[in-house]
């Protein structure tokens, strides 16, 4: 039995709860489990700079694909389009106030937070400025984790137009172009963001060592 | 040091947030990195997800018997479940979308309740199914989780786009608000579940032999 009383070079699963001595990895390599095989961490490839670019591209394109039409339709020469937020109104006006509540919070709310988090994130450690306001908004980016869901409702603007092609004449917004784009975006950031080595430095920086 | 030895038996406990391991000093306290309040396994967690999966079975029956989609053609409503509007694609030869929408709005809802019951189960009773499959159930309920919101997402866009009132509209129905409290009551299970529970009983019955 060795040593066990410095904490700081273990890592314990998050999924069975086994310890293991912490790797040393280079970037682009994964540590993973040996009692279950889920991943421990990974060492992601220039994770600053990408995941800075990709959030910035990210933040430019909320705004359009809100705010731009999806899909219309025409019928009998009557055209009808609608954006994310028509969605949303029209939910509202229908009484539908729960379904309202959600396609705000999961297609625009907790992505953006995610999105601008994954920014402001990188930015300042860029630029090496180091302040408690980081650990908030990094434990936000963790906290809505599973709860960002750009790619169902994506999935859920092309099945409509399936449903949608049979009956009349169908013609594809820019806004629909841009949810794409954002969803390319805010997966990428997920890759690219090296959560373990974001922590690092915020524990190096922010707490004096002793 | 052996692998399999368990953070929780060496008064360590993982942070859930930033995997830092912190010495564990009461029943709850604050991550030494991440200030995150935290315990060596969520709390209540068993409790908890048996009560958001219940939740979850009884919002399944309204939103299968209530209509999700109204469709309004000259006037006329058209009421369809969520059934029945699988059914309207298969007639129109949409197999591969109604297949999508079978899986997400029935399929995967109903898997995923039955396999955290199971999971659940298996906290308090040693199973056959290897602890590795076992985890391995437990993530594929978590990462199917949004997925369902689909049929939802569906609804909502087509009642936005296709609204020329009198002459064909389409409204949503009551079904879709419980059928959305489902979707997130199962969410709210799978995230209130800790899959290391599964691991813990593993190790109760090498001590009992």
């Amino acid at each position: 039995m060795s040593n066990l009383d410095d904490e700081n070079e273990l890592i314990a699963c998050k999924h069975c709860d086994s310890l293991a001595r912490l790797p040393k990895l280079t970037s682009g390599e994964s540590a993973l489990c040996p009692c279950c095989g889920r991943t421990f961490f990974s060492r992601k490839v220039d994770p600053v700079n990408r995941t800075l670019a990709v959030s910035f591209a990210g933040l430019l394109l909320l705004v359009p694909a809100f705010s731009m039409p999806i899909i219309g339709v025409s019928v009998a020469g009557k055209y009808n389009d609608a954006t994310l937020l028509d969605c949303i109104m029209l939910m509202i006006n229908a009484d539908f106030y729960i379904i309202a509540f959600c396609v705000f919070l999961f297609a625009i709310a907790i992505p953006s937070i995610r999105i601008f988090s994954a920014f402001y994130l990188s930015y300042k450690i860029k630029r090496r400025q180091f302040g408690a306001s980081l650990l908030t908004f990094y434990r936000s980016y963790h906290l809505f984790d599973s709860w960002s869901m750009v790619h169902v409702f994506f999935l859920g603007v092309i099945v409509s137009m399936y449903k949608l092609i049979t009956l009349d004449e169908l013609s594809v917004g820019s806004g629909l172009i841009s949810l794409l784009l954002l969803l390319f975006c805010s997966t990428l950031i997920s890759i690219t963001l090296d959560q373990r080595l974001i922590w690092e430095l915020l524990e190096d920086e922010l707490e004096p060592k002793s | 040091m052996s692998l399999s030895q368990k953070a929780k038996h060496l008064g360590l406990g993982s942070c859930p947030c930033c995997q830092k391991i912190n010495k564990m000093t009461a029943e709850q306290q604050r991550c030494i990195r991440c200030h995150q309040v935290f315990s060596q396994r969520k709390q209540y967690s068993v409790q908890f997800t048996l009560a958001w999966t219940l939740a979850a079975i009884v919002m399944f029956i309204p939103a299968n018997i209530y209509p999700m989609m109204v469709f309004y053609k000259l006037g006329r409503p058209e009421q369809s479940t969520i059934i029945e509007g699988i059914a309207s694609f298969i007639k129109q030869g949409l197999y591969p979308i109604a297949f999508i929408i079978f899986l997400a709005s029935f399929i995967i809802p109903l898997g995923k309740i039955i396999g955290l019951l199971i999971l659940l189960y298996n906290t308090k009773n040693y199973s056959k199914i290897s602890k590795r499959k076992q985890t391995q159930m437990y993530h594929l309920i978590a990462s199917l989780g949004p997925w369902s919101m689909l049929d939802v997402f569906v609804v909502v866009v087509m009642a936005s786009v296709v609204n020329f009132g009198f002459f064909t509209s389409i409204e949503a129905g009551i079904g879709i608000t419980y059928f959305t409290l489902m979707v997130i009551f199962t969410i709210f299970a799978a995230e209130s579940f800790d899959p290391r529970l599964l691991w813990d009983i593993e190790r109760r019955k090498n001590h009992d032999r």
